[in-house]
C-alpha cells in the first residue's frame, strides 16, 4: 500500500462520514432551518474530500474535470440554502422555540406597527 | 439574494463600466478574462489539453460572448492575490470545523439543537462585498444568511447552536469574514474602513 493509497483512502473514509453525520443531522434536527445545514453543507466538505481522494489516484488529465465539479457545488450550495431557508422563515417553518434570539422577527414586527 | 445584489442603474455617474460602448478595441480588451474563464472550463470539460481543442474553445466562446452579450458591471473590487488566498484557505479550515460541529450538534443534541437568528450591520457599502460575505458566511455548515437589507447594510443571519452570547458572537464572526473578504477584494479606502472598525471592537 503506498502512500498515495493510504491518503486516498482517509480522504474517501472522512468525506463518506461528513455525509453520514448530514443524513444523521437531517433526522434529528428540530426544523427546516437545521436541517438545511444538515442537507446541504456536510455534503459540500464530503464531496470535496470524496472528489480529492478519487483525484489523487486517477491520472491528471481525468482528474483536472472534477474541479470543476467541486468549485460548483461550493458556489451553488450558499445560495441553494439562502433560498430555501428564506423561504421556511416566510412559510413559518422555522420553530420559534428553538430560536435564543430572532432580531428579524423583532424587525418585521417594528414594521408592522409602523404600517398600520 | 440576487434582487439585492443588483446597482440601481446610473447611480454612479464616475463608476466604471467593464463592457462599455467604447471603442470596440477596448471592448475586446474588457471581455479576455471572461473568455479566458470560458476556454478554461471548456478544456476542463473535455479533459484533452491540445491545440484544437484550445482553438475550438476560443471560437465557442467568441460566439458565446458575441451572442450573448454579458449586462455591463458597475464594480470596484480590487483583486488582492494573497488576500484571495488567505480567503481560501480560512473557506476551507471553516469548512472543516463548521462540519464537525454541525455534525456534533446532530448526534450530541439532535431535537435539542438551539439556534439564533441575529442582525449584523456591515462595515463596508458595496454590492459586491455584501454578496461575497453572504456568500461566505453560508459556505459553511450552522450559518447562514436569512435576508439581506441591502440600504441598510444588515445582514440576518441564522446560527445554528449557539450559546447565551449568540448575538455578540455572531456578530464578530459576520465581521471577521468581512475583514478577510475586503483584504481579499477591498479598494483601499474599505480596507482602512474595516480595520478601524476591527481595532475599535477589539477595544470594546
Amino acid at each position: 500500500m503506498s502512500w498515495v493509497d493510504l491518503f486516498s483512502g482517509i480522504c474517501l473514509i472522512t468525506g463518506a462520514a461528513s455525509c453520514l453525520f448530514g443524513a444523521i443531522g437531517l433526522l434529528t434536527f428540530p426544523d427546516v432551518a437545521a436541517r438545511l445545514q444538515a442537507a446541504t453543507k456536510p455534503q459540500t466538505l464530503g464531496l470535496i474530500l470524496i472528489l480529492i481522494g478519487s483525484a489523487v489516484r486517477l491520472e491528471a488529465r481525468d482528474a483536472s474535470g472534477l474541479i470543476l465539479v467541486g468549485l460548483f457545488q461550493a458556489l451553488t450550495a450558499p445560495v441553494l440554502a439562502q433560498l430555501v431557508g428564506r423561504a421556511a422563515y416566510r412559510a413559518g417553518s422555522v420553530r420559534e422555540e428553538t430560536l435564543d434570539v430572532d432580531h428579524l422577527a423583532h424587525r418585521i414586527e417594528r414594521e408592522r406597527r409602523r404600517g398600520l | 439574494m440576487a434582487e439585492h445584489a443588483i446597482p440601481p442603474r446610473n447611480s454612479r455617474p464616475g463608476g466604471e463600466h467593464v463592457v462599455s460602448a467604447g471603442h470596440p478595441l477596448r471592448r475586446l480588451v474588457r471581455r479576455i478574462p471572461l473568455l479566458a474563464w470560458l476556454v478554461l472550463v471548456w478544456l476542463l470539460l473535455w479533459g484533452t489539453y491540445d491545440l484544437g481543442t484550445t482553438l475550438f474553445g476560443v471560437l465557442v466562446g467568441v460566439l458565446v460572448t458575441g451572442f450573448f452579450p454579458a449586462p455591463p458591471i458597475v464594480t470596484d473590487i480590487r483583486l488582492r492575490p494573497w488576500g484571495i488566498v488567505r480567503l481560501v484557505m480560512r473557506l476551507a479550515w471553516d469548512l472543516v470545523v463548521s462540519t464537525a460541529r454541525v455534525s456534533w450538534h446532530a448526534v450530541a443534541q439532535g431535537p435539542r439543537a438551539r439556534a439564533a437568528i441575529v442582525e449584523v450591520r456591515l462595515v463596508t457599502d458595496s454590492d459586491h462585498l455584501m454578496a461575497m460575505v453572504a456568500n461566505a458566511v453560508s459556505l459553511a455548515p450552522g450559518n447562514f444568511v436569512l435576508q439581506l437589507d441591502r440600504a441598510n447594510r444588515i445582514c440576518y443571519v441564522y446560527a445554528l447552536g449557539c450559546g447565551r452570547d449568540a448575538s455578540e458572537r455572531v456578530r464578530r464572526e459576520v465581521l471577521a469574514w468581512e475583514r478577510s473578504v475586503v483584504r481579499a477584494v477591498g479598494t483601499a479606502e474599505q480596507l482602512r474602513l474595516v480595520e478601524r472598525t476591527h481595532r475599535g471592537v477589539e477595544v470594546d
